[in-house]
């Protein structure tokens, strides 16, 4: 793997690592729109832009 | 719902798919890897719906609907997790990508069988992928069934239905290979997610919109709104579901031999974004569609009826819900026909073509079509079953082929990796995952998926650290990538 996709990989393990911990740590009480809901559509949207940016150069 | 309607809708979806089927026949289908895998010219938006129409299946406005019905907001993050797992194309497209092109892989566990310079690894693989996938698809034609009988009060039978969903897998695959499969599923995408999306504002709104939406959930829902919630999506639960559906991108060959498919890197990219925005936005349309479901209908024995009954309630105009109800369906055939051409693609080439001395090109695209409809009368037959809830079974399927999941990444990333490694990860990890879905035992609380990964990978690192590596065969494929990718950087 070159040593940019090694930074983007442990990036996007991180987020995913969150999008377990956090709804079952601290927001197991918030029981708004805010709280899971909105954590789990927030770190796919960031984990999405990450895709885009690995992507970007692909064939060019 | 009236039933005219509903026959109405079904007959106009197979005039129109078969019409674009019967259009995407160009060219000659007379070898291999025309047939399977459209001789490597899709373009990216055709393999960005087809990716997403193979993908999305019947389980989510049924399956996941149910879920957030009966356990809340884990099933987003269920299925968001599943959605992030797709990153693992971000770094294995490119490299299945190149290889294939390179090597004139057809299929995945071709691949594999040539990477660990061994036949029986490809002949077990893709029979693994068999006998996984065939209840999977089951599960999508029973999804069918529940979803016909459910709507129309038992005026069209769940056999009835099931019927109707085989035979169009069969018609699709069958027509033009690939390439029908490919247009047909682009218009079944779009269908699915602009009929499923309309009606989610229709419902949203007659609910008084979204602010009253989200304040009667918050209010008299609450427990959907956290996990674990009502207890549904205890912690275990949810690890015993997310690791199968995280590496699904690379497990299920239906879904990885379209790595192969793609006409340049940039199609591929196109496939892979575009595939995440229809992901994101069906997979929210599926959870609203569950909770909507939850407002309406609280109190249901059987999860996998709120989507039938939301349906054919007052929230939904009769032509629309009957409309849906097709974009559903046509959602279960466009992830059926893709799985049946695999399978066939599976077995004439790496089952087939290995035991068979001699089996030309030619050869193995006859048994590939002989076997399609086998295929599929196999899963008819397992539909017939009824299982009672459809995504438990889907998962279960997704654990079995969880177990190639090390043999993949080692194919890419480790060197020495054997194929004793393969065949004992493969076939140790694949019966227990079997033993424990048979006999529902679940040692220290653990799904059979997260065992199944678990035993494989420490299975396929320890034979392999025992056994000798191809090594030349890793040092010339593996360096084939390196300056490949080196290329495409400049």
């Amino acid at each position: 793997m070159k040593a940019n996709e090694w930074k983007w990989a442990l990036a996007i393990l991180v987020i995913i690592l969150l999008a377990y911990i956090l709804p079952y740590t601290i927001l197991t009480e918030v029981a708004n729109w805010y709280g899971s809901l909105l954590i789990w559509i927030v770190l796919t949207l960031i984990v999405i832009i990450m895709n885009y940016f690995i992507s970007r150069n692909w064939g060019k | 719902m009236s039933t005219t309607y509903v026959w109405w809708a079904i007959a106009i979806y197979v005039l129109a798919s078969l019409f674009v089927a019967y259009l995407s026949r160009s060219g000659k289908q007379s070898s291999m890897s025309s047939y399977f895998i459209g001789d490597r010219k899709l373009n990216g938006f055709v393999s960005a719906l087809s990716y997403s129409a193979t993908t999305y299946s019947a389980f989510m406005l049924v399956g996941l609907s149910g879920l957030t019905y009966m356990g809340g907001v884990g099933a987003l993050g269920f299925e968001l997790i599943y959605l992030m797992g797709v990153s693992l194309v971000a770094f294995f497209g490119p490299r299945f990508w190149l290889v294939g092109k390179k090597y004139g892989y057809v299929t995945p566990s071709e691949m594999l069988g040539d990477r660990y310079d061994n036949k029986a690894v490809a002949i077990v693989v893709s029979i693994s992928s068999c006998l996984f996938l065939i209840p999977y698809s089951a599960v999508q034609l029973a999804g069918v069934g529940y979803l016909l009988q459910g709507m129309t009060d038992n005026a069209i039978s769940f056999t009835t239905g099931v019927i109707i969903a085989t035979v169009l897998a069969i018609v699709f695959s069958f027509i033009a290979g690939i390439r029908s499969v490919a247009w047909t599923d682009s218009l079944q995408a779009l269908f699915m997610i602009i009929t499923s999306t309309v009606v989610v504002i229709i419902i949203i709104s007659k609910l008084g919109g979204l602010g009253d939406f989200i304040h009667t959930l918050e209010t008299d829902h609450s427990e959907l709104l956290t996990v674990p919630g009502n207890g549904f999506w205890n912690f275990t639960t949810f690890l015993g579901m997310t690791i199968p559906w995280f590496f699904f991108s690379l497990s299920n060959p239906q879904v990885s031999q379209r790595l192969y498919m793609p006409k340049s890197l940039k199609s591929l990219k196109t496939m892979l974004m575009g595939f995440m925005i229809f992901g994101f936005i069906y997979t929210i349309v599926a959870i609203v569609w569950g909770f909507s479901a939850a407002i309406k209908f609280p109190g249901l024995e059987n999860a996998d009826l709120a989507t039938p009954l939301l349906l054919s309630s007052d929230l939904v105009p009769p032509i629309l819900g009957a409309i849906v109800m097709v974009g559903i369906m046509a959602a279960a055939v466009s992830t059926i026909d893709s799985i049946l051409l695999t399978l066939s693609s599976l077995f004439a080439r790496d089952v087939y073509g290995n035991l068979k001395k001699g089996a030309t090109d030619l050869m193995q695209l006859r048994v590939g079509k002989l076997v399609i409809p086998i295929i599929a009368i196999l899963a008819f037959l397992f539909a017939e079953l009824e299982v009672n809830l459809i995504a438990v079974l889907s998962v279960a399927s997704s654990a079995g082929l969880l177990v190639v999941v090390p043999a993949i990444i080692g194919t890419f990333f480790w060197k020495r990796g054997t194929a004793a490694g393969v065949l004992t990860s493969v076939i140790i990890g694949g019966l227990i995952v079997v033993i424990i879905e048979l006999t529902q035992i679940k040692p220290l609380g653990l799904a059979s998926g997260i065992w199944g990964i678990v035993i494989s990978t420490l299975l396929f690192i320890i034979v392999s650290l025992l056994t000798k590596a191809p090594e030349k065969k890793a040092n010339e494929f593996l360096g084939y990538i390196r300056t490949a990718l080196e290329k495409e950087k400049r």
